[in-house]
């Protein structure tokens, strides 16, 4: 009966949305994300400051598959984070944010340009992104930089 | 008991000052029990001077007594009314060097800037620097045609100084890092706490919030400022422009920052910027910055709500409404009346669109 | 309005001012130092290389000057008529090139409780500064000499050069206008 409850919690906190908002380092209104690559908040949990948030940073060099740990810095307001370039500036780049909340997950897709994060590009989902799903969102990043 | 029947507008500090005898302030009172215009203004002679209580005094810089000791050592006394002072400027010769050098211990090469040449003879006063040079508080530092120099901020960053600019050091404290610039371009990298760093120009100074920019001033003091890095506030006599990275921002002396704009936008809304982005945007201008408008251009259009008043303004607010949802909190009404509280909210929501 | 009474100079270090007292010069630089500075700073629309130069004026001219100094007036009455005519001189003579305007405002406030309210304060600070550099200079100076000092009317009068009339009716519509120009204080904060 519990684990119905949870389920439920859990459906109720992505009906609500949980996600992912991104932006620029000024959205943070915090001067430490001035050299950030962008800024996130999570959206749709009741408390902010609970969520356990993380990802890494995916990468195609050379042709090559890449990982790199992400930097995350929490920022003053609660669930608004930092996320700073902790991969090498070859290849294509994409961060890969996941996160929960009570019981609801969610995850983000943000490709790297030469420009910064590409708002356009990117993919939110209710769930961590799967390796398919990141190897197409790289695949499509470097088709479109190598155009 | 005589009641002033002419207005008393020209007493009312007095008044509010208590520097009224007790008739005349008996008299004042009279006059304004029946007189609506007094005591309105009354009320903003006193809201003005409560205004000035939100003045700090402002510590003035070690830098002044250091000029007039240097000015007091080097001038010859010609004043018989204090015969003793050429003796005892003679005797505090030594106490005044050793006063300096005890100062230079205590505030050593760090108030004074390194600047290093780049390309062409740089010079800082009417010094050129071969190498390495440092530059102080008052001086300037200028490049021509051929010149290229970099001076280091502190402990907080470094400014690229490009050729045919005059760029002059007015703070160097820990707590306020500021330059002046006459004219040319500056590319500026700063890693430090918001608001240490400044650099005042002929129609405005740009406020670090942390970042990496760009600052272009014309001989007339116009100038263009653009990030690339973290965010800018460009401020002039109340008017803000806040400039976030891939962001640019022209100047103009006496005008202050025009409208922020995105370095993506079209260039049909550029043009129209170009043209109306200081004084009030109208007619045909606003049309085309309207419905050029992107998500991200409401970067403009914010700030736009600033600049311009009435139906205009409510047009403004409309194409932001309809490029974005407007967040709880925000009415049409209290945007439309620029409430403080409203506009601040409305800001950091949309910069999440920027 | 600011109360520094407590600050004023005492006869005796004056005296040894006239003397050639180095000590003594420091102390009443020491003394009024801030207050003419801020003065200056609000007067050139916060231009702090303007206010640097005008409060080294003022003192050198003090010091080479305070022989004639006859002691039948407060001694800040007549350092602020010095302090008036250089601001007005210097306001006469400034050059396009030399109007650097500046409006942040890095004071740090007397006790600030946190990051936000100091930067909220010195915003403020800003608006303030800003509204007073649109004043005509004559309004402007005999609000900034009220302000910052806590001379009488009658001070005032004699500092300026004017009849204590004039300083009422200057000081009251100076303070109407500044309550105009802030009565929204709308500007966009970073």
């Amino acid at each position: 009966m519990w684990r119905f409850g949870i389920v439920t919690w859990a459906a109720l906190a992505f009906a609500q949305g949980f996600t992912f908002t991104i932006g620029s380092p000024v959205a943070s209104q915090d001067g430490r994300s001035k050299l950030a690559a962008f800024v996130f908040r999570i959206e749709g949990c009741a408390e902010p400051a609970k969520a356990r948030v993380g990802g890494t940073a995916e990468g195609l060099v050379q042709g090559a598959r890449k990982s790199a740990a992400l930097k995350l810095v929490a920022m003053s307001t609660p669930g608004v984070y930092a996320v700073y370039p902790s991969w090498p500036a070859e290849g294509d780049w994409v961060v890969n944010l996941n996160g929960t909340c009570a019981g609801a997950n969610a995850g983000a897709l943000i490709p790297i340009g030469p420009g910064g994060f590409i708002r356009a590009s990117s993919t939110f989902l209710p769930r961590p992104a799967t390796a398919p799903e990141i190897d197409t969102a790289l695949k499509t990043l470097s088709q479109g930089r190598h155009k | 008991m005589t009641m002033w029947t002419r207005h008393v507008s020209g007493k009312l500090a007095t008044y509010v000052d208590a520097e009224l005898t007790p008739q005349a302030a008996q008299r004042v009172e009279s006059h304004m029990e029946t007189c609506a215009q007094c005591r309105t203004e009354c009320d903003r002679t006193r809201s003005g001077m409560a205004m000035m209580e939100r003045l700090p005094i402002i510590e003035a810089p070690d830098s002044i007594w250091m000029a007039i000791e240097a000015q007091l050592r080097d001038r010859p006394t010609t004043t018989p009314a204090i015969p003793s002072w050429r003796l005892a400027v003679a005797a505090t010769v030594i106490v005044a060097v050793a006063g300096a050098a005890a100062w230079r211990l205590a505030h050593p090469a760090a108030t004074r800037w390194e600047v290093q040449r780049l390309a062409g003879s740089p010079a800082i006063g009417a010094r050129p620097i071969s190498g390495v040079g440092r530059v102080g508080i008052g001086e300037w530092i200028s490049t021509d045609a051929d010149s290229r120099a970099v001076v280091a901020i502190g402990e907080i960053g470094s400014v690229e100084i490009e050729p045919n600019t005059r760029l002059r050091v007015l703070a160097t404290r820990p707590d306020e890092h500021r330059l002046a610039l006459a004219r040319g371009e500056i590319r500026a990298t700063i890693s430090a706490p918001p608001r240490l760093f400044f650099v005042d120009t002929a129609s405005g100074t740009a406020v670090d919030l942390g970042c990496e920019y760009a600052l272009n001033t014309d001989e007339d003091g116009s100038g263009l400022l653009r990030v690339t890095k973290g965010w800018v506030s460009f401020e002039w006599k109340g008017l803000e422009s806040l400039v976030p990275a891939g962001a640019s921002c022209r100047t103009r002396p006496g005008i202050g920052p025009g409208l922020p704009y995105f370095d993506d936008a079209s260039d049909a809304m550029k043009q129209a910027l170009g043209t109306f982005g200081y004084e009030k945007v109208a007619g045909n201008g606003l049309d085309v910055i309207l419905a050029e408008a992107r998500v991200r251009d409401t970067l403009t259009l914010w700030h736009l709500l600033f600049r311009i008043a009435g139906a205009e303004r409510a047009r403004v607010y409309d194409r932001i409404a309809a490029l974005t949802p407007v967040p709880a909190g925000v009415s049409r009404e209290k945007a439309l009346e620029l409430d403080p509280e409203t506009m601040k909210h409305w800001r950091e929501e949309l910069a999440w669109t920027w | 309005m600011v109360d520094l009474s407590d600050r004023e100079i005492s006869g005796e270090i004056i005296e040894s001012c006239r003397r050639g007292d180095r000590e003594a010069f420091r102390a009443l630089y020491d003394t009024y130092k801030d207050r003419v500075y801020s003065i200056a700073v609000c007067f050139f629309h916060g231009d702090r290389a303007v206010a640097s130069d005008v409060t080294q004026q003022v003192f050198l001219k003090l010091i080479t000057s305070i022989g004639r100094f006859r002691g039948d007036a407060a001694f800040s009455t007549w350092l602020y008529r010095l302090v008036v005519n250089a601001c007005l001189d210097v306001a006469r003579r400034r050059t396009p090139e030399s109007l650097l305007s500046t409006l942040a405002d890095q004071d740090t406030p007397a006790e600030p409780s946190s990051q936000e309210e100091a930067y909220a304060r010195a915003q403020l600070a800003s608006s303030v500064r800003a509204a007073i550099s649109t004043l005509p200079e004559k309004f402007r100076i005999a609000v900034l000499l009220r302000y910052f000092d806590d001379l009488s009317y009658e001070q005032m009068a004699e500092a300026l050069n004017c009849s204590m009339g004039t300083v009422a009716s200057r000081l009251s519509r100076g303070h109407k206008m500044l309550a105009e120009r802030l009565k929204h204080v709308n500007s966009p904060k970073a």
